[in-house]
């Protein structure tokens, strides 16, 4: 009773109440983005830092030839050639394997039996790369130098390896979601038209989840590219171009090989320090691309996948 | 139609094996590691100091980067959550938000050592110490907890929010006393995933805050620090391999953190999802 004779008093904590909603609101915004600023700070901080390497070098960054910091030879052609053929290598075998076990998870198994394989398969996604690296050296490496008679064994091959089992989980992850949100109606009409259930997943849900299985595989090679631990310790870090270019038996220097090994000893200031921040550009761009596209692709698929 | 029921056995069987040889390196991985690593796990090798042939320091550095990591973006991660599922639906900013942080989710943990060591280590004049680790590494996994985080908000049945607001609650009674509470399972397996990220994380600390032999545990943020990582990183690379032994205990221990967070994650996922029948 005492609220109710007293309206002006009630109105004041509405109008109150209003206020503090609306300070919230805002505090939560400005709070919200400071991802913005994050994104914002990474890309303009990168770059400053590689800027000085771009202007001196200019394109001989991205073409020059040869990489020796100790000579002040700057190419990262090598290095770019390096991670091309590793990531090529390592979609080559993930890819088939990927798309087929989501495949098979998805349509094949009962859903009680596909999502716990599923999420055993995406544990392997999560072991750190440093223990791909790791097993990579001890137990593929040898393996590879035993059967192709190359010393030592760490070349881009091992890498292609040890980086596919790495990337396979993003590959079935995505994609099992994408086959899973085929509709069902699509299925049943297909099925009810006599057609087997391989030739219902072949002309049917294959084509309507393929942009989002592209993206899968982009996403999975973005992840590829970035991969820096595992791949420093199996490759070799061997600065060359291999011959022929397609040779996977070479030894290979990687972007982000390059960038983990010399940071720790570069004089700061210096322009191998610069040129370091350039490869991470370089790096930055070919990601920001391949992601780019994934993103537009997923929003094809049959129902919206990945929500945030 | 026996041609038929033929061919469809026989893409069974074929599309069982990638599964088949996937699960199977999984175990490999578990076997291997676990095989060669308890030989040489012992408590005295996990509580002697580094100085002595133990990993103590490793291990209790990697619990300090993961709990400021997580401290710094857990609240960043929530509020923006929050924003986006509760305030900016849909909304101009919220898709500005959403844009950035897939590009965050995007950029290689290589390059968040870039960044770390020129923003925070050199320009805010942190040096290579445990706080730029931490404000590194918070940054890299602000993504997975914003979308883990979203995602379980916006699970939150729409019935529960209607039944606060009818009893008279303001709507930022609702998120915190409502929306908040009954998303709660699904944001800490988002922090635990976030969590089991920090702990696996090589690249992005291996110039922002990490030395390869510590004299004791930093005894302030703003010193460097070892992590099990870094130093396995270290034994593997820097110095020739004279004791595996001790580097596939490190491995174990450190698969062993990774894999129980993420199937303990897993287990809550399953357990959420099957609360609100999704």
């Amino acid at each position: 009773m005492g609220i109710i004779s007293n309206p002006p008093s009630l109105l004041n904590i509405i109008d109150f109440m209003k206020k503090k909603g609306a300070i919230i609101e805002i505090v939560l915004a400005i709070v919200s983005l400071s991802s913005v600023l994050i994104l914002v700070l990474i890309v303009v901080f990168v770059f400053n830092e590689a800027l000085p390497a771009l202007l001196f070098l200019g394109p001989r960054l991205i073409l020059g030839g040869k990489w020796a910091p100790y000579y002040e030879e700057y190419g990262a052609l090598p290095l770019i050639l390096g991670s091309l053929l590793v990531v090529l290598g390592s979609a080559l075998i993930a890819v088939p394997l990927g798309v087929l076990s989501a495949i098979f998870l998805t349509e094949y198994l009962p859903r009680s039996l596909g999502e716990p394989l599923r999420s055993i398969i995406e544990l392997l996604g999560t072991i750190p790369s440093i223990i791909y690296g790791f097993l990579g050296m001890i137990f593929i490496a040898p393996v590879i130098s035993n059967l192709f008679e190359v010393p030592l064994g760490k070349t881009a091959l091992t890498g292609s390896i040890v980086l596919s089992i790495m990337i396979v989980p993003t590959i079935v992850s995505i994609s099992s979601e994408v086959i899973a949100s085929v509709p069902k109606e699509y299925k049943m009409a297909a099925l009810a038209l006599g057609a087997t259930k391989w030739q219902c997943i072949k002309s049917v849900i294959l084509p309507t989840a393929m942009p989002g299985i592209f993206a899968s595989i982009l996403l999975a090679l973005g992840r590829a590219i970035g991969e820096t631990i595992a791949v420093l310790m199996v490759c070799g870090c061997v600065p060359i171009i291999p011959s022929p270019p397609w040779n996977y038996l070479s030894p290979v220097h990687t972007l982000t090989s390059a960038i983990a090994l010399d940071m720790g000893e570069v004089a700061i200031g210096s322009l191998h320090y610069h040129v370091l921040f350039g490869l991470g550009v370089i790096l930055m761009l070919i990601t920001f691309t391949v992601n780019t596209i994934a993103d537009i692709l997923l929003k094809k698929a049959p129902r919206s996948v990945i929500r945030v | 139609m026996k041609k038929y029921r033929f061919l469809e056995k026989f893409i069974f069987i074929s599309l069982s094996l990638p599964v088949t040889a996937l699960i199977l390196c999984f175990l490999w991985i578990l076997v291997s590691i676990g095989v060669e690593g308890v030989k040489s796990l012992s408590w005295k090798f996990l509580i002697t100091s580094v100085m002595d042939g133990g990993i103590f320091e490793s291990i209790v550095g990697t619990l300090y980067m993961l709990g400021g990591a997580v401290t710094i973006a857990t609240p960043i991660g929530v509020a923006t959550a929050v924003y986006l599922a509760e305030y900016a639906k849909g909304g101009k900013i919220a898709r500005i938000i959403i844009q950035a942080i897939h590009n965050i989710a995007g950029i290689p943990s290589i390059i968040f050592g870039l960044f770390g060591y020129t923003f925070f280590c050199t320009f805010l004049g942190f040096g290579i110490s445990l706080l730029s680790g931490w404000l590194t590494l918070a940054c890299m996994i602000l993504p997975i907890i914003v979308s883990g985080s979203y995602e379980a908000i916006s699970m939150v049945p729409l019935s529960f929010k209607k039944a606060a607001i009818a009893l008279g609650a303001s709507k930022l009674r609702v998120i915190r006393d409502v929306v908040i509470p009954t998303a709660a399972p699904g944001i800490a397996t988002s922090i635990i995933l976030g969590i089991s990220r920090v702990a696996g994380e090589t690249a992005a600390i291996l110039f922002t805050s990490c030395v390869y032999l510590t004299n004791g545990l930093p005894s302030n943020p703003l010193q460097p620090v070892m992590t099990l990582t870094y130093n396995l990183f270290g034994m593997l690379v820097a110095t020739p391999r004279d004791s595996l032994g001790d580097a596939f205990a490190m491995a174990l221990v450190l698969l062993m953190i990774v894999i129980v967070l993420n199937t303990f994650a897993y287990f809550m996922r399953i357990y959420y999802r099957r609360r609100w029948n999704i």
